[in-house]
């Protein structure tokens, strides 16, 4: 298994292939690949949420270092590298900085008789997912993009948003609602 | 499968980490029960991915990666145990399980009651956080609620039994949701108790005479 991160061949989800070698393996060059890919991401990401240098760091340092201890709980079936890593980050930075718990759902937590497992339909392809949802953002009026943004970015819930921006929560509501039919299109609700 | 979901707004707020702890408990919950919400969840979580790939990269400092490997040697090699998930058959979903402290067993024999009116019940226990409080509230068979008004949010998430409003009626993992302004009561189904997390925003305020007690000592 090649371990270099080609990101030339739209085939190989090779970020998903490191953060296997690293929960099977233990494998250092494997993490290596994932800390230059993901370090300078994770730290732009808490810079936009206006986290300062020396906090950033921190949470990078984290981040990575839950990845390298929970990386057996990564499964590529249900979400790409970036969005299991996107998880991690948002929860870190929710505990660090916000100094808040977040409420989380773990595998064994299901009230329904049956139903460990997500429906079948969700188990293919998650990589492949993110680049249809990616054209699918990219794609986005500008308005309805812009709240997305400012919910992911600004840590803004949509109430918060329609009081800085100036707009009518209703029309935070609609442009939301909007933005989310558009997304759900990337994952075949045609089906 | 509930019938009756969050806002679609909540699940979004909940996904981009903007939702704060106390409502972000309620959604979680939620979520224990409900299969088509957890995917959206999971879809917005991709979004999420997605967006971590577009953020414009900050250069780390040069020793940052050699701290980190540095702190791997150190890292445990089995992983810190998991938090408490909730005993087979018990009430409580697993994120409430763990905000009650996790020494429930999964019911709720250990959770003190402080009475309200004749039927209607709060727990002792309750989170807050900000402006947002959370607490467990216990209806007796056939019990209502005083009617009342408040001046923000609030959400109902059903963990037993079975309730009825002006809106509709709301069976286990279902979540009835009241904007500010609304009044409303709940009246619990006659053939038994119904226990609900209770999510409020800001102190309500109770109207007609009994309110005007009940504001004297009692949030609510």
């Amino acid at each position: 298994m090649s371990l270099q991160a080609d990101s030339n061949d739209p085939t190989v989800p090779s970020l998903e292939r490191l953060l296997l070698a690293v929960a099977q393996g233990r494998d250092q060059q494997a993490f290596r690949a994932l800390f230059q890919h993901f370090a300078p991401r994770v730290k732009g990401y808490a810079r936009k949420l206006g986290a300062d240098d020396g906090a950033a760091e921190e949470l990078v340092q984290d981040v990575m270092l839950t990845v390298w201890q929970r990386a057996d709980t990564f499964d590529p079936d249900l979400a790409s590298a970036a969005t299991w890593i996107y998880t991690i980050a948002r929860n870190r930075r929710i505990d660090r900085i916000r100094q808040e718990r977040r409420p989380e759902l773990h595998p064994d937590d299901s009230m329904l008789d049956g139903d460990g497992a997500p429906p079948p339909d969700h188990q293919v392809q998650a990589a492949q997912e993110a680049s249809r949802l990616r054209a699918v953002i990219g794609d986005l009026p500008p308005e309805q993009a812009e709240v997305l943004r400012l919910a992911y970015y600004e840590d803004k819930v949509h109430s918060e948003i329609s009081v800085e921006q100036g707009i009518p929560l209703g029309t935070v509501k609609t442009r939301l609602r909007l933005a989310l039919v558009r997304l759900r299109r990337a994952f075949g609700e045609e089906a | 499968m509930p019938a009756h979901h969050p806002a679609p707004e909540l699940l979004f707020d909940y996904a981009a980490g903007s939702l704060r702890e106390v409502q972000a408990l309620l959604v979680a919950s939620h979520l224990a029960y409900c299969a088509e919400c957890r995917r959206r969840v999971a879809e917005l979580e991709a979004c999420g991915g997605v967006l971590l790939e577009e953020v414009a990269a900050e250069p780390v400092s040069d020793g940052l990666l050699d701290a980190v490997l540095a702190k791997l040697a150190d890292a445990p090699a089995a992983l810190p145990p998991q938090p408490a998930t909730p005993p087979p058959n018990g009430i409580l979903p697993g994120p409430l399980h763990r905000a009650l402290g996790g020494s429930m067993g999964g019911a709720l024999d250990g959770v003190d009651w402080v009475r309200i009116v004749p039927g209607i019940h709060l727990s002792g226990w309750s989170l807050g956080v900000g402006t947002a409080s959370a607490c467990l509230l216990r209806m007796a068979a056939g019990a209502s609620v005083p009617a009342h008004r408040h001046t923000d949010h609030e959400m109902l998430l059903v963990l037993t039994g079975a309730f009825s409003d002006e809106f509709g009626r709301y069976r286990v993992g279902d979540v009835a949701s009241y904007d500010p302004d609304t009044p409303h009561h709940a009246v619990a189904d006659r053939d038994g108790e119904c226990v609900c997390l209770l999510v409020q925003d800001k102190p309500l305020v109770f109207t007609g005479a009994l309110g005007w007690l009940l504001n004297r000592g009692f949030r609510f």
